[in-house]
């Protein structure tokens, strides 16, 4: 056992270099631990990011010739009434898992957290079950279920008298098939958050307004609703990344079509586009160009929930 | 920081989009070539990403002289090719991998030559190869292995696509794909149709009258009569013409060509005759119906009649084939290249001088039905008796070869196969209902401008 004194007498007076030295480590020690994230994110991330919109400068055959031309592949998509019917799927598939997805959500997080459920745990773990089930799996089954002639659906429409609808053979069909499938994954996952977060509020103000005669739903308006407003924001923002970015349920869900989800491109979002344009024709560079186009999207997007957000904030009690 | 995020989530979208391909075909059974299209299209992607390299660069192939790889594509039992290979030759180790349908295939190589790991021997489908053709550079010209003492084995028209202008051979071909079709005996006999294969032939001459057949069809039996019309008649008639989607001076004629609107207007015919199951090809609902019994007729070039048999094979023996209406045609038919990068290009040739001389070309024929490109082994009699059981009996050797020796080959451009897609897919969207059938052609011609331009 050193005491105190030997101890400083065993490293020496430090001397005024020596503080330099330390404190100079001291304030680069935090870079040093940080660094690994940028390291891999500038490979990883900002330098595929650039070259992207170098690439897209290029009439780029990964197997043949490249040339420089310009903006053209940029024009060219302006031009191209596959770019705006791709733009308006990817809107209208994420309005139309989005909304429900959350809505319904809240209701379960809301009835989830009720004092008197039974089995709770069993209810709340299976909620996670779509969540962890393999995206292929769930696109697959799903489009099964949705088939003309021999989907579980249809059956039923028939057994119910009704024609059958080939689902995956128009927009709002395909669209509404694809946003079941996201909703179905998703809808689990953000029941959990909000329950986490509905956790945290104090059980007596539920009680309090039970004696006070508010009723379910009169609970629900005027508690829970409320207290979850930042995770609300929060799941609004990351579905809106989420949906931006729908690839492989549209990829899997039509059987014709393939790369195009569809013979009409009915449900071909941005990303299958790209996929499409960059992996099944090779046309590198305007694959990068739909690339780039989308970037611009999710910063506008990105700004939008930027200013929402700040706005709810403020407007916070 | 949120912007900041997405920033990096745009910027690995490619990343994304490969990585969610390898994990999601997973269902499918397909793990294996998916893995293989993703890692090509990782290394073509990593290719790009550190700029700079040249196509012809990087390490491919196994080192082993007795080991080759080779890429095929699903359906055509390249397996039983490769079996009758290596039971003549059992120190020969054949790395066979099915990687996808035609086209993923063909995606699966352009990434891999353009950066990855490339097959020994790959197999690609005719309409795929004009492109391929474009940089010949990444191919082994076969004239130096040995290929020009085997050329004029094969029928010219065949050859010639694989051959450039200054005489390298890139390709030898493998099979062509002449047309029938394929009926159901029981069902024709249900609608009071003749069953026997002459006189259903005599049925329909023409597209008309089998237009006719199939009306009569639908009256007696209230069921569909084949399974569509974009596969079935548009991709049968548009292959039986003089010229295709290109002119005599190799110049894009798609829009202009008469005989391409006409096998276009004949589709939309038979889509309005209501004779149609509006049954995609190569969907689940399709593979079902040809078991269940949906239609009764469907197109049959020689490499479909695997197709009906890995599909449906409890419908045996209630299929039998008949001629095509309107003449000979050809549909399909693939080759063999070998990547300039191989490993090991000598195992790779010498499968295929061994399998696809005519005496090769025959015997795969006789086991499994893929038509030779050899015209010498037409007249053979093992080739005119051969006969096959699950399409009761039909003297299948005959019948297709009837169908190409009178062909008119035409010119096949770099974008015949994104030509060709868009043709069938705007038929596809009027059998869905999407499309008007008047407003069809026009739809079709602005999408396939669009895609040309892309």
């Amino acid at each position: 056992m050193l005491s105190p004194a030997t101890a400083r007498k065993d490293t020496g007076r430090p001397t005024r270099s020596r503080q330099i030295q330390q404190g100079v480590r001291e304030r680069l020690a935090p870079y040093a631990y940080i660094a690994p994230f940028f390291l891999l994110f500038f490979i990883f991330g900002l330098f595929p990011l650039l070259f992207t919109f170098y690439i897209a400068l290029f009439d780029w055959n990964p197997i043949g010739e490249r040339s420089y031309v310009g903006l053209k592949n940029f024009s060219d998509l302006v031009d191209d009434p596959r770019f705006w019917g791709a733009l308006r799927n990817t809107f209208s598939i994420w309005v139309l898992s989005t909304v429900p997805q959350l809505l319904i959500a809240l209701g379960m997080a809301h009835v989830l957290n009720h004092v008197r459920l039974r089995a709770a745990t069993l209810f709340r773990m299976s909620m996670l079950v779509p969540y962890v089930t393999s995206v292929a799996a769930t696109t697959i089954v799903f489009a099964q279920l949705f088939d003309r002639d021999y989907g579980m659906l249809n059956w039923l429409l028939g057994l119910l008298g009704f024609e059958h609808i080939d689902f995956t053979a128009s927009l709002w069909g395909s669209h509404f098939m694809i946003a079941v499938m996201v909703a179905w994954r998703w809808t689990g996952y953000n029941t959990l958050l909000y329950l986490a977060s509905l956790q945290a509020v104090p059980r007596d103000l539920y009680e309090a307004a039970a004696v006070d005669g508010a009723n379910g739903w009169k609970q629900f308006r005027h508690i829970t609703v409320p207290s979850l407003r930042p995770i609300i924001v929060f799941t609004v923002i990351t579905s809106t990344i989420g949906g931006l970015q729908i690839f492989t349920e549209p990829l899997l869900a039509n059987p014709v079509g393939g790369l195009t989800c569809g013979a009409a491109r009915q449900c071909q979002t941005l990303t299958l586009f790209l996929y499409e344009q960059a992996f099944g024709r090779f046309h590198f560079g305007y694959g990068a160009a739909i690339g780039v186009a989308l970037f611009v999207l999710v910063v506008i997007i990105s700004a939008i929930n930027y200013l929402l957000v700040t706005r709810i904030r403020s407007e916070r009690p | 920081m949120l912007t900041f995020v997405n920033v990096l989530r745009v910027g690995v979208i490619l990343t994304i989009a490969e990585a969610a391909a390898v994990d999601d075909h997973r269902m499918e059974g397909r793990l294996k070539r998916v893995i293989i299209t993703a890692t090509a299209v990782a290394a073509a992607t990593a290719m790009i990403l550190t700029a700079g390299c040249t196509p012809g660069s990087g390490s491919s192939g196994s080192s082993d002289p007795n080991t080759f790889e080779f890429w095929s594509f699903t359906g055509i039992n390249q397996q039983a090719s490769v079996d009758a290979y290596t039971s003549d030759r059992p120190d020969i180790d054949v790395k066979l991998t099915e990687v996808g349908d035609t086209s993923e295939t063909a995606q699966a190589l352009t990434a891999a030559l353009a950066g990855g790991k490339v097959p020994d021997l790959v197999l690609i489908q005719g309409d795929n190869m004009p492109k391929f053709m474009q940089a010949p550079e990444n191919f082994v010209d076969l004239t130096t292995l040995g290929a020009d003492q085997m050329t004029g084995d094969y029928l010219d028209w065949v050859i010639s696509q694989s051959t450039t202008e200054d005489g390298r051979v890139i390709g030898i071909p493998t099979d062509v794909g002449g047309m029938a079709i394929a009926y159901r005996t029981d069902l024709f006999a249900a609608a009071g149709l003749p069953t026997d294969r002459d006189e259903v032939s005599e049925l329909w001459p023409t597209w008309d009258a089998f237009l006719e057949v199939g009306e009569q069809y639908v009256a007696a039996t209230g069921k569909p009569f084949l399974d569509n019309t974009p596969t079935s008649i548009f991709f049968q008639a548009v292959n039986q013409g003089a010229e295709r989607y290109y002119d005599e001076n190799r110049e894009l004629s798609y829009d202009k060509n008469p005989q391409v609107k006409a096998a276009f207007d004949l589709t939309l015919r038979m889509y309005e005759a209501g004779i149609s199951g509006r049954i995609a090809s190569w969907t689940p609902a399709w593979t079902a119906g040809m078991s269940k019994g949906d239609f009764a007729v469907m197109s049959a070039p020689s490499w479909m009649l695997n197709a009906i048999k890995t599909n449906a094979p409890d419908s045996a023996g209630k299929w039998d084939v008949a001629t095509i209406p309107g003449g000979s045609g050809n549909w399909g038919g693939s080759y063999l290249a070998i990547p300039a990068r191989a490993q090991n290009p000598a195992a790779a040739w010498d499968y295929i001088a061994t399998m696809q001389s005519p005496e090769g070309q025959l015997a795969h024929f006789l086991e499994h039905g893929a038509l030779p490109t050899t015209p010498s082994v037409y007249t053979d009699p093992q080739l005119l008796a051969k006969t096959d059981p699950f399409f009761s009996d039909a003297p299948i050797g005959q019948i297709y070869t009837e169908s190409v020796v009178n062909i008119e080959p035409f010119y096949i451009g770099p974008d015949d196969a994104t030509i060709g897609t868009e043709l069938l897919n705007t038929l596809t969207s009027v059998e869905q209902g999407q499309v008007e059938p008047d407003e069809a052609w026009d739809t079709a011609l602005t999408n396939v401008r669009n895609a040309l331009r892309g």
